[in-house]
């Protein structure tokens, strides 16, 4: 794992991510599903950030009850208009959960 | 009498100690031991053996009282007398105890909740072995107890309400600054840009590209696809995507290596010649999968002129640079100054554009078992050295001194005295390339300024073992072919590339196309007869087995732009480029049956 590059390196990569052809919005959310970082405006993302939370919640729980030392990665939902992508953290229900809508 | 009512005392005044959340949460050790046994009843047998010593008194006394029994009803000495005890007066006490709260409380368990109790001895639960995490409901107090201690392994998953607004800006600190975070990121970054490359990617991996048949199809890509349906079919390379990013644009490109452990790695060096001050050099470590922005940048102190991934340490890139250093860049690691080690500070080093790096291995001749490896390097200043680590920096040993040819002394262009001072200087004509025997790695080919190949040995240090004369301009590329022993190519500023086999001292071959300095050759990694060039303004793919004339496929430069690196990619038919505005370029050649078939012994 490489030592953490300072934030500069990550606002620019969110920046990079951001300007990606196609991507809608990022949405940065914490353990309880309180997004803290956003792209979108307020009542998208409080409405992305309470429902995805669920659907994480119940992803990474059926991924792991079939095999506990497994967790879940990256979990992509494909719709007729877009796709939104999530990227939780490995610490099951800590701090971090990103995702984004692309 | 004064009667003891210990229990109608003065109630104590006792300290109510404040019981807070964390006490709450306290894990509390509870330990059971044995105490002392305590007898509360003990009546002795009176049962006496017949064999026990004091037997024959206890025998006399029972006969004499069994007697007296007897002789009880009309015996005087003994008279009936009846006796009366005492009752005390009795008394009504209550007694009112707390009311016991009784909460129920549920959990959901799953296996890997369990799981996930059992072996995570260090989230702060010291409970004792024993876990209670999955608690169905509590009906006593005793319980209430043990989940108390139990909560704190459930606390993970216990939602606390600390989203206030002051915390969420310390949140998003402590995740933006945090390692998991940036894998997220990464991993994102990659997916989005999965996507968006997709054809192109799988085009570089061979497979089938996949239609995605809800989205709405990009007029750009169908008049593509209508125009390779119409074009006959004749071998061409296509476009597939270019690695570039602001940060190399206008330095040109100088050097490309494939990492040896990991195909999707490229390292690319830039840096700006033709100008004479030194502007810094670049390095960037591009993956396929991210073709936006490289892994790795590295900033280095002048123009990088060549590079080279080692394969014994893959992490391993050797730098050459224009003021003659090399430097050792550990790429695994994400600092910018993690410079494993550099030359600077030898006395030996060259001074002056180090044009090639190769890590080769050389067999340990003494246990044959591992194969070291060293770094060669050849510079303008003529000598080809062979690297190795030493305590502070790197030290080398020179394998060959690149002295000048008879012919070119006896060349009196210009005036003598210019001539004179620049014999006297050095003796060494500058080497520009080299190259190590596929099978036989002491035998190695340098090209030289002057127009003329070497072959030389590791193990002879003062001679060429032969001279290949045919070139009249500076040799910029030898190569051995990987598939056939013996051939070699060389391309050179005379706008020729010659092919040559090892004890032939006349080319076999000779190719020009067109009237430019041929900038790079490369042999194709999978088809022996098929090797590409680059001239500042096209790339072209030669077939000898179909054509010994005229390139197969010739692909012009953007206008502008000159390309000057080759690079094929193993294990695909794809070739890179490398130009002058810092951009490499993905082709990828299809349509080539001729290209299917490759036997250059047959050839010959």
């Amino acid at each position: 794992m490489p030592p953490f590059p300072s934030q500069a390196e990550v606002e620019e990569t969110l920046k990079r991510i951001q300007s990606q052809n196609g991507v809608q919005g990022i949405i940065i959310v914490n353990t309880e599903g309180i997004p803290i970082k956003t792209t979108l405006d307020n009542a998208s993302t409080v409405q992305y950030a309470g429902l995805i939370h669920q659907l994480v919640m119940k992803a990474r729980s059926t991924v792991r009850d079939i095999d506990p030392q497994n967790d879940l990665t990256f979990l992509r939902v494909r719709s007729k208009k877009n796709e939104i992508m999530i990227a939780p953290d490995k610490d099951a229900f800590s701090n971090k959960t990103s995702f984004l809508l692309y | 009498m004064p009667v003891n009512f210990p229990d109608v005392q003065g109630k104590r005044d006792t300290v109510k100690e404040q019981v807070t959340e964390d006490m709450l949460k306290e894990v509390i050790d509870l330990y059971i031991s044995e105490t002392d046994s305590i007898s509360l009843l003990d009546i002795p047998s009176t049962f006496v053996s017949v064999d026990a010593d004091d037997a024959e008194p206890i025998m006399e006394r029972n006969n004499q009282y069994a007697e007296a029994c007897r002789s009880r009803m009309d015996n005087d000495k003994y008279v009936d007398q009846s006796v009366q005890t005492l009752n005390g007066a009795t008394k009504n006490k209550q007694v009112q105890s707390d009311s016991i709260v009784m909460v129920d409380k549920a959990t959901t368990v799953t296996s890997w909740d369990v799981y996930d109790s059992l072996i995570s001895p260090d989230t702060g639960n010291n409970a004792s072995g024993w876990v209670l995490s999955p608690v169905m409901s509590l009906l006593a107090c005793i319980i209430l107890l043990c989940f108390s201690s139990a909560s704190a392994a459930s606390s993970l998953k216990e939602v606390e309400a600390l989203g206030n607004s002051l915390n969420a800006e310390s949140d998003l600190q402590l995740i933006m600054l945090s390692e998991k975070f940036q894998h997220c990121l990464l991993v994102m970054e990659r997916s989005i840009l999965g996507n968006i490359f997709q054809p192109q990617l799988a085009a570089y991996r061979q497979l089938p590209v996949i239609e995605d048949p809800e989205s709405p199809v990009k007029p750009g890509m169908g008049e593509q696809r209508e125009e390779d349906a119409e074009s006959p079919r004749s071998p061409a390379v296509v476009r597939l995507w270019a690695f570039s990013c602001e940060l190399s644009r206008g330095s040109s490109v100088s050097s490309m290596a494939w990492n040896k452990k990991n195909p999707d790695l490229l390292a690319v060096g830039y840096g700006e010649f033709g100008s004479s001050n030194q502007k810094p050099g670049l390095v960037c470590c591009w993956s396929l999968k991210n073709p936006t922005w490289p892994e790795r940048v590295i900033r280095c102190d002048s123009a990088v002129t060549s590079l080279d991934f080692s394969s014994n340490n893959p992490s391993q890139l050797a730098v050459g640079m224009q003021d003659g250093s090399i430097a050792i860049y550990n790429v695994k690691s994400r600092d910018n100054k993690a410079c494993f080690i550099s030359s600077s500070g030898c006395p030996n080093r060259h001074l002056d554009p180090v044009w090639q790096l190769r890590w080769t291995q050389q067999e340990l001749s003494l246990t044959g078992e591992e194969k070291v490896e060293s770094l060669f390097s050849v510079a303008a200043d003529g000598r080809i050295s062979k690297w190795f680590v030493s305590n502070n920096g790197l030290d080398c040993i020179d394998l060959m001194k690149l002295k000048k040819s008879h012919n070119t002394k006896k060349k009196a262009g210009g005036t003598t005295t210019g001539k004179k001072t620049e014999s006297v200087l050095s003796a060494l004509t500058p080497g520009l390339c080299f190259d190590f025997h596929p099978t036989d790695a002491s035998v190695y080919l340098v090209g030289t300024w002057e127009g003329l190949i070497h072959k030389c040995s590791c193990s002879n240090s003062q001679q060429f073992l032969e001279t290949f004369k045919k070139h009249f301009c500076p040799v910029n590329h030898v190569t051995w072919s990987p598939l056939s022993p013996d051939v070699f190519l060389s391309c050179s500023a005379d706008w020729t590339i010659q092919l040559w086999k090892q004890d032939h001292h006349k080319p076999v071959l000779g190719f020009t196309s067109t009237q430019r300095t041929v900038c790079d050759i490369k042999w194709s990694p999978k088809w022996a007869t098929v090797f590409g060039a680059v001239n500042e303004g096209q790339l072209e793919i030669w077939d000898l087995n179909s054509s010994i004339l005229d390139p197969v496929i010739v692909q012009p430069a953007a206008a502008g732009v000159k390309m000057n690196s080759l690079l094929f990619a193993p294990q695909t038919d794809c070739v890179l480029v490398g130009d002058s505005d810092g951009q490499v370029t993905v082709y990828q050649s299809i349509d080539s049956p001729n290209l299917l078939f490759s036997n250059l012994t047959n050839f010959f």
